[in-house]
This record gives structure tokens, sequence and C-alpha cells, in this order.
């Protein structure tokens, strides 16, 4: 009896161990490529992508490979701090990659990507002159603007009217009815648009004075939240929300009768996620294909339309969705994009503004 | 334990009502979130905190969304071949321990515990040093590496501990009646201490699939796993498929389990052998 239990257990193991082997060899086959096949892929049978999460609809994917026959493997990452750790292990093999503004100066500056052949580039013409030349890669040498979006309030318009300044985040009237973004540079930047000033103002005066109003700020505030901001608001936890419009775009399509997206007239912030290619990325070729390929209009449309973030590519606009161009929250008016600032590397002062934060978070 | 029981019994309805209202108060604890994300897997709704009605769309868009099927696909992959290395690996380093004494062995028993106390982060962090060192691409291949070198110690910690509890007699006895080195192994040993092994192989098992540090930091080009894909879809906001996804996970881990525990019932006989 025992015996036979003792058989039966064996037996088990070694059956999960054969479907573990069998599930290992089929993995072998369309994972990674081994280093053994360096040099064959080198003429141009692959592309690796690194991409952020929902940033690319796999039909866009599947017509290239379709065109050019190129196997196209892609990756997800939540953050461009997990960009920046894949790119110096200098181990990663990715060719694709779409860091956001900031993080842009620092891959160029760090020799991290490679310089663009813009004479192999068809589309060029494409792209909205107003995303173009920014200061984290001027003359765009490196990158190129692939989706951008803004930074907002979402709020319950049946609980607090309609709202047009980021002065409501500061009404003691919502307090315990407000959420902030966890982010520094993102709070600063309220209370700084509120005076009147730069989200990238570097005076220790004004950034004091801004640090004193925030501070006073934290006795209105529910929380400080960055990831799940538009739920929060949708469930009716809190009633204004700072946060991107993207996530928050969503909830007002869910709820159009309840809830609604604001860039505030002092203006807010813009973030602009560039397509690169790696300094040690070996299908660069691909790579800047794709770049052209995701440049053509109807290629564009298609990926607006699929991942409702704006996009740079001006004849692309024609082909996109109407409820999606004419979505103010996702494509905003030309006067809310000029008043709208890009958050920039601030060097040293930053020190002085995670001492600030530290102060208002733990008060 | 009767020694226990009849201290306790002239308030013993009170406390079994008190205790009984505690394992709820527990059970509630540790089950409502899990019983939330289940529930709102069939919620018709984008946002996953508001209810506003009963679907099985999400089940229908997971089979459908490539990236969390391939996520799957490579937690599998990874959490099998992990657990089938480590338990091999880890069992024999388990039984060397018991058995023998060599030279760095008390080295040996001390490093095996450094894995459970070092944060993870550091062992990414080392792990993903080490193969740029080693200028090994990341992959499927430095993922199953790496969750090798930190999961041994589980299996080798957990066998060791049922070795330890092994009446050594009971292989003497084999090998007095003429059992080889092998035979008494699979014989007496392996059935004995297999209750170790294959708890050892589920700790594994699990602590594989759901890791997100240590994969973090070695995951390269085709090896996203299930967990980073969720976390990374924080972006754009989880949506119910990543419940969707989380209660055929908890399904599939509690059919792992009730096939365990039966395996476990049926050694309740080997484990009587033992004790008499």
């Amino acid at each position: 009896m025992n015996r036979v239990a003792v058989h039966r257990i064996l037996y088990l193991c070694t059956l999960l161990a054969a479907f573990a082997a069998m599930l290992l060899s089929c993995g072998k086959e369309g994972g990674s490529a081994p280093a053994g096949e360096a040099a064959k892929a080198k003429s141009g049978g692959e592309l690796n992508i690194y991409i952020w999460s929902a940033y690319l609809p796999q039909e866009v994917i599947d017509e290239f490979t379709r065109r050019t026959g190129v196997e196209v493997h892609y990756d997800v990452y939540d953050s461009n701090e997990a960009l920046l750790e894949k790119l110096q292990s200098g181990v990663a093999d990715y060719d694709l990659v779409v860091p956001s503004d900031y993080l842009t100066r620092i891959l160029i500056g760090e020799k991290l990507i490679q310089p663009l052949d813009k004479s192999k580039l068809s589309h060029l013409g494409n792209l909205d002159p107003r995303f173009l030349d920014k200061p984290y890669d001027r003359g765009n040498a490196y990158t190129l603007p692939y989706l951008w979006g803004t930074t907002g309030i979402g709020y319950d318009k049946t609980k607090v009217g309609t709202v047009d300044s980021w002065a409501a985040l500061f009404d003691p009237r919502h307090k315990g009815r407000i959420l902030m973004l966890d982010d520094v540079r993102e709070v600063f930047g309220v209370a700084l648009r509120s005076m009147g000033r730069s989200i990238n103002e570097r005076d220790p005066a004004v950034l004091g004075r801004a640090a004193e109003m925030l501070k006073k700020q934290k006795a209105l505030v529910a929380t400080y939240n960055s990831g799940d901001f538009a739920n929060i608001l949708a469930a009716g936890d809190v009633d204004l929300a700072q946060g991107y419009n993207g996530q928050l775009a969503e909830a007002v399509q869910e709820h159009p009768e309840r809830l609604a997206y604001v860039v505030p007239k002092e203006g807010g912030t813009i973030w602009i996620d560039n397509v690169a290619i790696p300094a040690k990325a070996r299908h660069a070729a691909n790579a800047l294909a794709f770049i052209d390929y995701v440049m053509e209009p109807e290629v564009n449309a298609r990926i607006v339309n699929g991942v409702h973030y704006a996009s740079a590519n001006l004849p692309a606009r024609k082909l996109i969705k109407p409820e999606i161009l004419g979505d103010r929250a996702i494509f905003p008016d030309d006067a809310t994009i000029a008043r709208c600032e890009l958050i920039e590397d601030l060097g040293d002062t930053t020190t002085l503004l995670d001492r600030y934060w530290t102060e208002i978070k733990s008060q | 334990m009767t020694d226990h029981q009849r201290r306790l019994r002239p308030s013993f309805s009170r406390q079994r009502a008190l205790l009984t209202a505690h394992s709820w108060a527990v059970y509630l604890f540790l089950y409502a979130p899990i019983a939330i994300l289940v529930v709102y897997s069939f919620n018709e709704g984008r946002q996953t905190a508001i209810w506003t009605g009963f679907t099985f769309d999400w089940y229908a868009h997971l089979l459908e969304n490539e990236l969390i099927l391939r996520a799957v696909k490579n937690s599998l992959v990874v959490a099998t071949t992990t657990t089938v290395v480590t338990t091999l690996a880890g069992t024999m380093v388990a039984l060397a321990l018991a058995r023998f004494r060599f030279l760095g062995r008390a080295a040996t028993q001390a490093a095996l515990y450094l894995p459970v106390i070092v944060p993870e982060v550091v062992i990414g962090a080392a792990l993903l040093t080490f193969f740029g060192v080693a200028r090994l691409r990341l992959g499927l291949g430095t993922v199953v590496v790496a969750h090798v070198a930190f999961c041994i110690s589980y299996v080798a910690i957990v066998v060791r501990a049922r070795l330890a509890g092994l009446d050594r007699s009971l292989e003497e006895a084999a090998a007095d009646l003429g059992a080889g080195a092998w035979d008494a192994f699979r014989r007496v040993t392996l059935p004995l201490i297999l209750p170790g092994v294959v708890a050892g192989a589920l700790l594994v098992f699990t602590v594989s699939i759901d890791d997100y540090v240590v994969t973090s930091f070695v995951a390269g080009v085709g090896s996203t796993t299930l967990p980073l894909q969720i976390y990374s879809m924080l972006k754009v906001g989880v949506t119910p498929e990543v419940n969707a996804v989380s209660t055929l996970l908890l399904l599939a881990t509690v059919v792992l389990i009730a096939v365990a525990q039966r395996l476990q019932g049926r050694q309740g006989g080997l484990s009587g052998v033992e004790e008499t």
C-alpha cells in the first residue's frame, strides 16, 4: 500500500519534470537570442522593443512584421528609472526604447542612446514642430517625440461645480476631499504655477514660499497618490484629484455625467515620451525603420486610436477617431498647450526641493 | 496535549467562542481582499473600484491579450524550471549537510541562510552587476538563474529540518537487511523526507511565480513575467483584466495545494512508520 503511494509520487514528480523540460525547451525557442546567433541576426531578423505598458497596439507590431519580416519582441516597464537601470547594466538587449523628457537628457549625458540617422527617416516632416527641439534634446539629434500628455485636475462636477484653477486645490471647503500626486516636481508645480512662477523655478526664496503654501495645503489633502488616482476619484473617495490626463480621461469617458478633466488656466505640466535607440542596440537599422514606420500617418493614427494618448503627428490627426481627437483631456487646445511647461532637470536645486518635500510629507 | 485541555476545561466554552471569533477575524482579514479581487474580476466597468454590473468580458479580453498570456507563460516556465532545479539541488545539499562532515560544512550551512535573510533588492542588484560583468544577455535564462540562486536555500532548509527529525537507525536497518546505498535511499530515506521535499518545492514555486523585485532587475528581452506585467500596467491603471488573471492564478494555486495535500495525506501511513 505504502509502496504504491510512493511510486505514485515518484511517477508524478517525473511527469512534472518532463513537463518542465518541455516548457523550457519551447521557452528557449521563442525567448531571447542566444549569443551564438549574434552574427546572423545582424542583417536584420529581429527588433527588441522596451516600452511603457499599453503604449503600442499589437496590430501595429503585426503590420510591421508583415511588411518587413522582422520579428518583434516587446517588453514593458513601469518607470523611467527601470529603463535607466536596464540600459546601465550594459547587457539588456534592446533596440528601441521610449524614455520620457527628463530621462532623455540623462540617457544622452551617459551616452546610453545613439544619434539618429535622420537621412533614413522619410516621414520626419509629419511631426508637429511644437514638440521638437526641446531643451532635453536640442535639434532632436537623439530622439523624436512619440506620445505626450498633460497634468491637470480631474474632478467631480456634481460636488464642486466647474473648476478652472489650481486654487481649487487650496480651497478649505474641499478639506479631506483632495488628492495630490505623490511626486515632488508635480506638487511643487501646482504651488509655483499658482504664484505665477515657472515649474522650473530655481530661486530658493520662491521655493521656500511654495513649500509654505504646500505645508498649509496638507491639512486639506486626503492622500498623495501617483498610481491609482483615477480610480480613487471615480470611486467617490475624493472630489478633486491632481493627475495625468491618460488615466483621468478614461475615468471621464466612463462617467461623463459626473467627472471632468481640466488643465487649469494658470497652466500645468506637459510631458513628452520619445523614441530612441540604445547605444548598444544590435538591430539599430530595424529600430530606425520602425521609428519611420510609426511616423506614417495611418500607423500613427492607429496607435492613438488604440492607446488613447496624443501623438505629435500632424497628418495623422485626420485619421484619428473624432471622439478621441475631440476629447480635450487627450488633445488640449493650442492655448492650453502653450500654457504648459516641461519639467526640466534642476541640478543642485533638486536637493532643496527633496528636503522641502520630506518636510511636507512628514509633518 | 490532553494535559492542556484538562487545565483549560473550566472556561473552555468561553475560550472556544473567543478563539472561534478570533479565527474568523483572521480569516476575514486574510481573505476579504482576495474575495473582493475575485468579485471585481466580473465587474462590467473599467474602473476597479465601482460595481457596475456582472460580465465575463474581462476573461474573454484576457484570452486575447497576448502580452498577459505571454507573461503567464513566462512565469510558468520560470517557476516550473526553478522548482525542478532547486528541488533536486536543494535536497542534495540538505542530504550532504546532514550525512557528511566535510571541509567548509559550517560555512555552507551558514551561507544557506543568506539568500533568505539578505534583502531582495540587494540580491537583484548584485545579480544584475554579476550578469553585466559576465556579459550574459538578460533574458529568460538570467531570470531562471536568479530565481534558482535565491530559491535553492528554501528547499535545502525545509528538507534539512525534515532530515534532522529522521531516525538514522531506519537506514541502518535497511542496510542490515541487505539494501545497497541507493536502495536504502530510494525505499527508506526518500519516502520519509518526501513531505519536506514536496513542501520545499511548493514553497519555491510560489516564491518564484510572484517574485517582482529580483526579476525586475534581471529580466530582459522576451522575459516579462506576470508580476512585472501587472506592475507596469499601473501607469495606465489596473483594469479588471488583472483581477481576472489573478483569479485564474489563484485557482491554479488552490488546485496545486489540494493535490499536494492529498499527496501529504497518503504520506500519513509512512509517518506512522517513522513514529513507531
